[in-house]
C-alpha cells in the first residue's frame, strides 16, 4: 500500500469562506450559527441555523452545494493545475440534500396554487451531479462516487479517496461533501424533536439536541511520493478507515457505542496505529442527547487508559450539523489541528455531563502536542465512519 | 488477487419474486408494463403487482418500511437463503452492505413533504422522516439481518449497482469483511413520474423499444448478491453461482464522451467474446446510443438481452443488470452498465451456473 497525504483543502462554512478563514474562527471560538433566512418556516419552532452568508446570483443549473463545492475545490486546487493522466484522477463525495430544494418548491407550488416551477432540473440536479461537475472542473475520467450514507457520507468518501490512492488505484483523489438546508431535514429533524431551538451544547449534561448547517469542504488527496516530487504543502496523513453497522436501531445510536467502537478500532487497524498514540478525537458530536454519551463511551473502550489524556472535540457546536459535509468538516478540524498542534474548541460545555468524561476541549482551543487523530462520523441506519490521520512531520 | 464469488442471488422484479419468475421473463421477452395505480402515478410503468412481503418481514416492521426498503428486505432474504447463510448466527458480525439506488429516499420524501405542505409541523410524521435518506434500505437490512459490517449506499445514476459491487469486491479483499450483500433497490412513487415526464424522459406513447428513441418507462424492485471470497465459499462448501471476472469503470467528462468510455470499460472487462450479453438500454436515446455504439463494433457478440426493456428503468438501479447476468448458465456473461451519469461501467461473470 502506497503511503496516502493530504495535499489540498478548502472549506466554504458558515464561519467564513475559505479554509484559513475559517480555522482562524474555529480557534478564536467562533460561533457560525445564526437566524435562519434560507428558509422560511415560521412554524417551526428552532430558527437558528449554520447558514453560509452567500448573497451572491445562484448560478444557472447549479445548487448550492455544486457552487459552494466549486469554491472549495479551487482553494483545495490553490491554482495547481493537476496535469495527471486524467484517468488517475478520481471524485469521491458524499451527499445529503443536493437537489431535494427543487420537489420542495414543486410540492408547495402546488399547495399555494401557483405555477409549479420546471421539475425537468429535478431530473438533473441529483447529488451525483456535483460529483460530474467537480470531475469536469479537474478533468478527472477516473472512478466517480457518490456516497449517500446520510451523516456520514462524505467521511466515508474521505475512506474510498485513501482506500483508491493507497492501492494504486489513483494518483490524485478529489474528497468532500456539501450540504444545503432544506425543508425535508429541518422538519424532519425537528418532527424527531432531534433540534435545539438554543445553540447546541456538546457533551454537556443539559444538552437538548442539534442545529443545522450548511458546509461545502473539499480535499486533495495524493500519493506521498507524489506530492514530495512536485514539491506540495502536506496537510496531514490519511491513514485508514473503519467504518460499520449497529444493527440496533434505525436512528439512535447504540447505547454502549458498540458499533462506532468496532469503527474506531478498525481505522486503528487499518493506519497500523496503536490506541497509545491517538491524542485527537474530532467527534461525531451532535449534541443530541444519545449520541455524545454513547459517542465518550465507544472512545474509552477503544483507547482504553490513553482516553484519560486524548483530546475530543465537536465542531458541531460551531457549524451546527451539516449531515452529508459533517464528515468532512470534522476532517477539516482534525487535520489543522494536526498541523497547527492546538485543538479547536467545543462552544458552550460549561456543565460536561459525566457520561461524557474525557477532556472535550471546553470554549477555548487547546494547544497540545497531536501526533494522530481519529475523526468520527455517525449517521441514521446505525452507520459509522472512522477515519485514521497523521501529523506531517516532513518524512 | 483475490477471486470474489456470488453464492446467493435474491430478486424482486415487476414479473414476479425470485429467480425463476426473472429467468422465464427473460426468457419469454414479455415487457411488465401496465397502466400504474394512482398511488404510484399516473401513466404506465412496471410495478411489482405480485410481491408478496407476508412471512419475510414481520407485520411491525413492514408498517415502519417504505416501497423500496420492502423490496431489499425480500430480495436479500431469498439471497441469504439462496447461499445458505443465516447472518443472524454470526456470520452477520463480518457482512458488509453495498446498497445502490436511484431513487431510495425520494419516496419517503414525498410521503413526509406533502403533509407537511399541508398542516405545518403538526403533518410532519417523525416515523416517516428516517425512511428519507437514501441509506435507510441499508440500516433495515442491517436491523432485519444483524448485518454489522461496514455498509455504503452508492447513487451513480443507471449503474449504481456496479458501483457498490465494486465497493463490495474492495472491502472483501481488504478482508474489511467475509460476506457482502449488494443490493439494488427502488419503488415507484408520484413524484419521480412527474420528474422524469418533466424532463421528457419517459415513453409517452407505447411501451420502451430499444432504438425508437421514445424514452423509457419506470420500474421498481430489488436485487440482491450475496458475495464472498472464493476461498471462504470452498471452505464452507457453498455453491458457487459465479465467479466475478472483471469490473471496468471509466468516466467521461461530458456527454460526447460517454461512449467511448463505456466503450473502454467493455474492451477491459471482455477483451474476448463473452458467451451471453446483458445490456443496459431502456428505451431513451441518452444509453440506447451508448449501447447501439458497443453493438456497431462487436457484430460477432452475441445480440444482447435488454432487461429494462421488460422491467423498466430504475428498479435496482443496475443491479437487476448485475442479477440478469447470473439466471442462465453460461461460460461468461458481459453485463454493460451504462449511465446518464458521467462513471460507465462494464462487468464479468465467469463460469455461470444459472
Amino acid at each position: 500500500m502506497r503511503r496516502v497525504v493530504i495535499t489540498g483543502l478548502g472549506a466554504v462554512t458558515s464561519l467564513a469562506r475559505g479554509r484559513e478563514a475559517t480555522w482562524s474562527a474555529m480557534l478564536a471560538g467562533q460561533d457560525g450559527l445564526g437566524l435562519l433566512t434560507r428558509l422560511h418556516l415560521p412554524d417551526e419552532p428552532a430558527q437558528l441555523a449554520g447558514q453560509i452568508a452567500w448573497d451572491e446570483p445562484r448560478v444557472k443549473r447549479q445548487t448550492l452545494c455544486e457552487t459552494w463545492s466549486r469554491v472549495a475545490l479551487a482553494e483545495a486546487l490553490d491554482g495547481w493545475n493537476p496535469a495527471l493522466g486524467s484517468r488517475r484522477m478520481g471524485v469521491f463525495q458524499g451527499a445529503g440534500t443536493s437537489g431535494l430544494p427543487i420537489p420542495e418548491a414543486y410540492l408547495a407550488a402546488l399547495r399555494d396554487g401557483l405555477p409549479a416551477p420546471r421539475m425537468a432540473e429535478a431530473a438533473y440536479q441529483t447529488p451525483c451531479t456535483v460529483t460530474d461537475a467537480l470531475a469536469a472542473v479537474i478533468g478527472a475520467e477516473g472512478p466517480r462516487s457518490t456516497i449517500m450514507n446520510a451523516c456520514s457520507s462524505s467521511l466515508l468518501a474521505l475512506g474510498q479517496a485513501w482506500e483508491r490512492v493507497a492501492c494504486g488505484d489513483l494518483d490524485l483523489a478529489l474528497a468532500g461533501g456539501a450540504e444545503s438546508l432544506c425543508t425535508t431535514t429541518w422538519a424532519g429533524f425537528s418532527s424527531l424533536k432531534a433540534v435545539d431551538p438554543a445553540p447546541n451544547r456538546p457533551f454537556s449534561r443539559n444538552r437538548a439536541g442539534l442545529n443545522l448547517g450548511e458546509a461545502a469542504v473539499q480535499f486533495i488527496l495524493e500519493p506521498l511520493e507524489q506530492a514530495q516530487a512536485r514539491g506540495a504543502v502536506i496537510f496531514a496523513e490519511v491513514l485508514g478507515y473503519g467504518a460499520s453497522l449497529d444493527a440496533h436501531h434505525p436512528t439512535a445510536p447504540h447505547p454502549d457505542g458498540d458499533g462506532a467502537r468496532r469503527a474506531m478500532t478498525q481505522a486503528l487497524e487499518m493506519g497500523k496505529l496503536d490506541s497509545s498514540g491517538v491524542d485527537l478525537v474530532s467527534a461525531h458530536g451532535t449534541a443530541t442527547p444519545a449520541n455524545d454519551g454513547a459517542e465518550c463511551k465507544a472512545i474509552r473502550a477503544t483507547l482504553g487508559k490513553a482516553a484519560d489524556t486524548v483530546s475530543v472535540t465537536s465542531s458541531k457546536s460551531q457549524f451546527g450539523h451539516t449531515l452529508g459535509a459533517a464528515g468532512a468538516a470534522g476532517a477539516m478540524a482534525a487535520t489543522l489541528a494536526l498541523r497547527d498542534q492546538v485543538v479547536s474548541p467545543t462552544l458552550r460545555l460549561e456543565d460536561p455531563d459525566p457520561d461524557c468524561n474525557l477532556d472535550c476541549t471546553p470554549k477555548h482551543a487547546k494547544e497540545r502536542k497531536l501526533c494522530a487523530a481519529l475523526v468520527n462520523a455517525f449517521a441514521f441506519g446505525g452507520n459509522n465512519v472512522s477515519l485514521a490521520l497523521k501529523r506531517w512531520e516532513g518524512r | 488477487m483475490t477471486d470474489i464469488v456470488v453464492t446467493g442471488l435474491g430478486l424482486v422484479l415487476p414479473c414476479g419474486d425470485g429467480v425463476e419468475a426473472a429467468r422465464a421473463s427473460l426468457a419469454s421477452g414479455v415487457a411488465c408494463f401496465a397502466e400504474l395505480p394512482a398511488e404510484l402515478g399516473e401513466g404506465r410503468g412496471a410495478i411489482c403487482a405480485s410481491f408478496n412481503p407476508v412471512g419475510t418481514i414481520p407485520p411491525m416492521q413492514l408498517r415502519r418500511l417504505d416501497r423500496c426498503s420492502r423490496f431489499a428486505w425480500v430480495a436479500a432474504a431469498q439471497a441469504f437463503d439462496d447461499a445458505g447463510l443465516d447472518p443472524k448466527s454470526g456470520s452477520g458480525d463480518r457482512t458488509a452492505i453495498a446498497a445502490a439506488t436511484m431513487t431510495g429516499g425520494s419516496e419517503a420524501t414525498e410521503a413526509f413533504l406533502r403533509p407537511y405542505y399541508e398542516r405545518g409541523p403538526a403533518g410532519a410524521s417523525p416515523m416517516v422522516f428516517p425512511n428519507c435518506v437514501a441509506n435507510a434500505a441499508a440500516g433495515h437490512l442491517a436491523l432485519a439481518f444483524g448485518l454489522k459490517g461496514p455498509s455504503t449506499t452508492q447513487l451513480e445514476r443507471e449503474a449504481s449497482g456496479f458501483a457498490a459491487l465494486d465497493q463490495a469486491a474492495r472491502w472483501l479483499r481488504m478482508d474489511f469483511c467475509d460476506v457482502a450483500l449488494v443490493v439494488g433497490m427502488d419503488g415507484l412513487f408520484p413524484m419521480l413520474g412527474t420528474v422524469c415526464g418533466a424532463a421528457g424522459l419517459l415513453a409517452r406513447h407505447g411501451d420502451p423499444d430499444r432504438d425508437s428513441g421514445r424514452g423509457f418507462l419506470c420500474g421498481e424492485g430489488a436485487a440482491a448478491l450475496v458475495l464472498e471470497r472464493s476461498e471462504d465459499a470452498t471452505v464452507r462448501g457453498a455453491r458457487v453461482r459465479a465467479r466475478l471476472d472483471a469490473l471496468a469503470h471509466r468516466s467521461a467528462l461530458g456527454p460526447s464522451g460517454r461512449a467511448s468510455a463505456l466503450a473502454d470499460a467493455v474492451a477491459e472487462a471482455s477483451p474476448r467474446t463473452p458467451q451471453r450479453w446483458i445490456g443496459g438500454a431502456n428505451g431513451h436515446p441518452q444509453l440506447d446510443h451508448l449501447e447501439a455504439a458497443l453493438h456497431d463494433t462487436r457484430g460477432a457478440w452475441p445480440a444482447p438481452l435488454h432487461p429494462k426493456l421488460l422491467w423498466g428503468e430504475f428498479g435496482g438501479s443496475g443491479a437487476q443488470l448485475l442479477a440478469a447476468g447470473l439466471l442462465v448458465p453460461a461460460e461468461s456473461v458481459l453485463v454493460s452498465g451504462p449511465s446518464s451519469f458521467g462513471g460507465q461501467w462494464a462487468l464479468r461473470w465467469d463460469g455461470v451456473q444459472g
